[in-house]
């Protein structure tokens, strides 16, 4: 029954959404290499970021994506006292059920302060090019989304070059890998840990502003996108940055596609299905992710 | 890399000393006393109350016990933290609910068969979510509110989606405020069935294997015991006690509404509370909910109308998490020996060994594993549990 | 190791004894009914959480209330005090605070929360404890089908009725120039999709085609699927059962897919004052239902405005108005029956509100016998770059543009 027409729109849409899902997969899935932490709050940071980029918009009058010159520096500072300061703490036996706890505690302490500071309303940034949009083949992309879309595959790619072509990129994968090896060759794996969790959190403000580009934005909605965060890490692969990416394009796509026949609220089902079906019959991933099996 | 599927630690050896010097005379009567003024406690506060909202505080906070009692078969034995858990008792809720409505069963029958299901319904969600251990647990956990929450407002035909479900009381007949009282005895029951299942799994074989596997799950393994097959049955006992948990509040409650029913704020609350009051301890999670409970309400009266009670539940599980991972109870219980140790000293002065392990103990996080009773079933051979158990 | 354990749970139990003892003692009585005594009016509200804005705008419209009434001397010859607790946005909490209002505080009136999720919940308590319960926010149908004898909604009308005036008028169009297809969109909530649906039922009925019907949950914030599969099925008519932002979200998305209907009607969203900013100023011919208008020719409505835009700088919306127009319901019945306090006089403020009309600043309001309101809502739609009343055709500002104009 859908048209041609809906269905390649339906297939950009999830293109351009897939693609936000994918550079938030990647931070969440670095916390998990690094430290096998799994951070609830950073769908928290994600929102935080949002709020910031808003506020700068409507209070400062400056184009929310300038303050990203602000928030990334920002967030990889909270993210580097965040390992150090916290979760650096907790014992190492008990650390990942801990550390989720904790992050737990952390996102509700966030949600609550942008309700005591913004208050509950929800928030949208008014640009003049909100509604703005150009045709490609018959479908109709918005400005907006696209910028969203650029930004994500922008910071995707810079994250990918810092793995693979810098020195400290080395040593974040040695560290990953195996820490105690790290170790023994040299690398100040605390340090580095504690680096890598500060690029995590700065994805997070990367894909905040992006968020806030498009979307309304309130305090609680980090819990509306924790679920399909985590669902893309497990059936990525715990630990794998490409292996997240992947499978949040695919699940993107998915969600929009079978948002046609089956509406908006059963469509979302498609990330939980895709986890538990890939902890019934793949737990380690369907897309590489070493790391699974073991935790 | 050591296991990562331990929630907790027993006290740090810090304290460990000081308990082998403690005086020990009370003997078996104490325990036997203590439940006895605790159930006089809890039964004779309906004719206490002075009016029926307190009598209802009563009841939420009962509930609040039996959920994280229910919680902490799981989370207390097997070191598994589930955030899930609200989903549990939301299932049991609406089978009890859609069981009344739709099936007409009578309300108690109900509310046992839907336990039931939930029970069986734990089986295969037990089977995905504990083959992988730690991070995919929480995950899934989480997941498994999520989805609920999404199908249940979905599939608006059968469970009344948004606009909610009402149950119908199972007593039609009698007034709030006695209606408040039947279903406060009634969460009392339950909870005395729940703390016995508790107490009767702790000492059971079958409780020192799931302790194993909470000390370390591939040792336990290694030494024979049927780790899956264990965590599956506590699994499955803690889902039919959550469910029943939900269904009655269901029943007293008597209008459901999926966002929340199906609230991961709902499995963080039970997490706090048995956390906060010590999950090894039997009467841990019930502290813990008379704490949070109260918590609750004095943070909702002390910042108003802010979401400031977020931060301050957000801040209170935090630092529980950060310096309290033991519970209230055994810190305690470690604040006592402490405040008592002058006049032990006198007896016996501490050697310079056992300070030296001390702030070994105390210092190194690493290492400070649980020299409980799962040392017996590990048979770790440390040191320092030969000497606590002796 | 044991011993230690032993003394916990002896711990534990003696710790439970106090706070059990000391939470049994903690309630005190209050609630004595000499003639210098405020008439004390409980109310919970969602003053924070997900239906914190609303309810903000239903806590002004009480304190307004509360301030013209005790500038004219008050109720009876006492002073009136409203007590509001804050539920969280949750049905837990509301179930709470009216336990605790009627039960502990002994509130002698109690009035109703916002949203109909947290209305059926609070009804409950109220109508066990027999109080009279005046609500300014319930308005969907499920409401009064719950049996509840001492609901009162206090607006014109329900959720369904909303748009009765526009479906009238459409059916009534020449059959050439009525619209064929009408697509659909609602949010999960009993309130927002009551408004849709009532549409769509009488359309249906007229024979005008749904071509899309979707649901999406309260927290969808992203609106380019829904917004595709209306665009792809180019109906005549687009129907927002909408709150606020979701409204401008599926707007906005319409727009980014070059979507033009002949017609577009969102419930709420466009009553907003801030909602010509928030879609861009492309609002011309955009329709919107409402039952509070600040230039409503009712008496109590001239006085409404002016001192609600003294006391709080901005003139009232249609929460502030229907939060008001509760207040003038429970006054006229406390004034007319002669009593303000829990007990028997409850009963008959029942009997006198189910048996009268009440002159309140959204017109007369008079119930049927489960509560519910026997008017119908104005139709209002953007012309000329403000909002006007175009519908019925005795109350109508301008009229009605169809079809609509380009956005």
């Amino acid at each position: 029954m859908p048209s041609g027409a809906l269905l390649f729109q339906s297939v950009i849409l999830g293109l351009l959404l897939g693609g936000l899902y994918a550079l938030l997969a990647a931070g969440l899935t670095l916390y998990f290499g690094i430290m096998r932490v799994v951070m609830i709050a950073h769908s928290a940071f994600l929102i935080l970021a949002a709020y910031l980029a808003w506020w700068s918009h409507s209070r400062l009058g400056v184009d929310p994506l300038l303050s990203m010159v602000v928030t990334v520096p920002l967030f990889f500072g909270c993210g580097v006292l965040l390992q150090r300061l916290l979760l650096a703490r907790l014992r190492p036996v008990t650390l990942t059920m801990m550390s989720v706890l904790l992050t737990f505690a952390i996102a509700v302490v966030i949600e609550g302060l942008l309700g005591y500071v913004f208050t509950g309303t929800q928030r949208r940034i008014q640009l003049g090019y909100g509604s703005a949009s150009f045709g490609l083949f018959g479908a109709r992309i918005a400005v907006v989304k696209l910028i969203a879309f650029g930004l994500a595959a922008v910071a995707l790619a810079a994250l990918y070059l810092l793995m693979k072509k810098t020195t400290f990129g080395w040593a974040l994968r040695a560290t990953i890998q195996h820490r105690d090896a790290a170790r023994l060759v040299g690398i100040e794996t605390d340090r580095v840990a504690g680096y890598g969790f500060g690029i995590g959190l700065a994805t997070a403000a990367v894909g905040g502003t992006a968020l806030a580009l498009d979307t309304t934005i309130y305090p609680s909605l980090h819990w509306h996108w924790i679920g399909p965060l985590m669902a893309i890490i497990v059936v990525g692969g715990l630990g794998s940055v490409p292996g997240a990416a992947m499978a949040a394009m695919v699940l993107g796509l998915m969600q929009s596609l079978l948002q046609i026949p089956l509406g908006t609220t059963w469509a979302q089902t498609i990330f939980y299905l895709a986890l538990f079906a890939t902890l019934a019959f793949r737990p380690q991933g369907f897309f590489g992710g070493r790391l699974a099996q073991r935790f | 890399m050591p296991s990562a599927s331990e929630p907790t630690t027993a006290p740090t050896a810090a304290t460990a000393p000081a308990v082998t010097l403690a005086r020990r005379p009370v003997g078996r009567i104490v325990p036997a006393v203590a439940v006895l003024v605790l159930a006089a406690a809890v039964l004779s506060f309906p004719s206490l109350a002075p009016n029926p909202y307190i009598l209802s505080a009563g009841v939420v906070v009962l509930n609040y016990a039996v959920l994280s009692t229910s919680w902490n078969f799981v989370g207390g034995f097997t070191g598994y933290i589930s955030l899930g858990h609200g989903a549990l008792a939301g299932l049991g809720a609406y089978g009890t609910a859609l069981l009344v409505t739709r099936a007409g069963l009578p309300s108690f029958v109900a509310l046992a068969v839907a336990a039931l299901l939930v029970a069986a319904l734990a089986v295969p969600i037990g089977f995905a979510a504990l083959r992988v251990r730690g991070a995919s647990f929480v995950i899934v956990s989480i997941a498994l509110v999520l989805i609920l929450l999404l199908v249940f407002q979905s599939w608006a035909s059968l469970t009344g989606g948004s606009r909610g479900l009402v149950v119908p009381r199972p007593f039609p007949g009698l007034l709030r405020p006695e209606h408040h009282r039947v279903f406060y005895f009634l969460f009392a029951g339950l909870l005395g069935l729940a703390l016995l299942a508790w107490w009767l799994i702790d000492r059971s074989r079958f409780g020192l294997g799931l302790k194993a596997i909470r000390e370390d799950e591939d040792k336990a393994e290694a030494l024979g015991t049927p780790t899956f097959a264990y965590k599956l049955v506590v699994f499955v006992v803690s889902a039919g006690f959550t469910a029943l948990a939900g269904g009655l509040y269901a029943l007293w409650f008597g209008d459901l509404d999926p966002v929340f029913q199906f609230s991961i704020l709902t499995g963080s609350y039970m997490v706090l509370m048995a956390l906060l009051g010590g999950v090894r301890h039997l009467f841990g999670p019930v502290v813990g909910a008379l704490v949070v409970g109260f918590a609750l309400e004095y943070f909702k009266v002390e910042f108003g109308n802010t979401p400031l009670h977020l931060v301050a539940t957000g801040l209170l599980l935090a630092l529980v998490v950060l310096f309290m991972p033991d519970g209230v109870l055994p810190a305690i219980g470690g604040l006592l020996n402490r405040l008592s140790r002058p006049t032990q000293s006198s007896i016996r002065e501490v050697t310079a060994a056992q300070l030296r392990d001390e702030r070994a103990a105390a210092s190194a996080a690493e290492g400070t594993r649980d020299r409980g009773d799962a040392a017996a079933a590990t048979a770790g051979g440390r040191p320092q549990s030969t000497r606590e158990r002796a | 190791m044991t011993t230690r354990f032993r003394r916990m749970q002896w711990m534990t139990a003696l710790g439970a004894t106090m706070t059990l003892a000391l939470a049994a003692c903690s309630g005190d009585g209050g609630g004595s009914n000499t003639a210098d005594d405020p008439i004390v009016i409980g109310i919970s509200l969602p003053l924070t959480g997900d239906f914190s804005e609303p309810g903000k705008g239903v806590q002004r419209g009480y304190e307004a209330w509360a301030k013209i009434t005790n500038d004219k001397g008050g109720l009876l010859g006492r002073k009136v005090e409203l007590k509001i607790l804050d539920d969280q946005s949750n049905a837990d909490r509301v179930v709470a605070d009216y336990e605790q209002l009627i039960g502990s505080d002994q509130v002698d009136l109690v009035v109703g929360p916002f949203s109909t999720r947290l209305v059926v919940p609070a009804a409950r308590v109220a109508e066990e404890y027999g109080m009279l319960f005046v609500e300014p926010a319930g308005a969907a149908k499920e409401v009064f089908e719950q049996g509840f004898k001492n609901l009162f909604y206090a607006a014109p009308a329900v959720a369904n009725d909303h748009y009765n005036h526009l479906a009238d008028y459409l059916l009534a169009l020449p059959p050439d120039q009525r619209p064929k297809t009408a697509a659909y969109a609602a949010m999960d909530d009993p309130f927002a999709q009551g408004t849709a649906y009532g549409l769509k039922e009488k359309l249906a009925a007229g024979g005008i085609r749904t071509v899309v019907d979707e649901v999406y949950p309260p927290n969808t914030t992203d609106f380019g699927s829904i917004a595709a599969k209306i665009a792809a099925s180019r109906a005549d008519l687009v129907v927002g059962g909408s709150q606020y932002q979701d409204g401008v979200n599926l707007i906005v998305a319409l727009q980014q897919l070059q979507y033009q209907p002949k017609l577009a009607a969102f419930s709420t969203a466009p009553t907003n004052p801030e909602f010509a900013a928030a879609i861009g100023n492309k609002t011309e011919g955009i329709l919107a239902p409402t039952g509070y208008t600040q230039k409503a020719p009712y008496p109590s409505n001239k006085e409404f405005v002016e001192k609600y835009t003294a006391q709080f700088g901005t003139p009232p919306e249609e929460d502030e108005a229907n939060a008001y127009t509760t207040g003038q319901v429970v006054a006229a019945a406390v004034t007319a029956v002669g009593c303000a306090e829990q007990g028997a006089c409850q009963q008959k403020l029942v009997d006198w509100v189910r048996s009268n009309t009440v002159e309140t600043v959204v017109g007369p309001l008079s119930w049927d016998a489960t509560g519910k309101p026997k008017g119908a809502h104005m139709i209002q739609q953007w012309v000329g770059g403000e909002i006007q009343i175009v519908l019925p055709a005795d109350a109508k500002e301008a009229d009605l543009i169809y079809p609509k104009p380009a956005w």
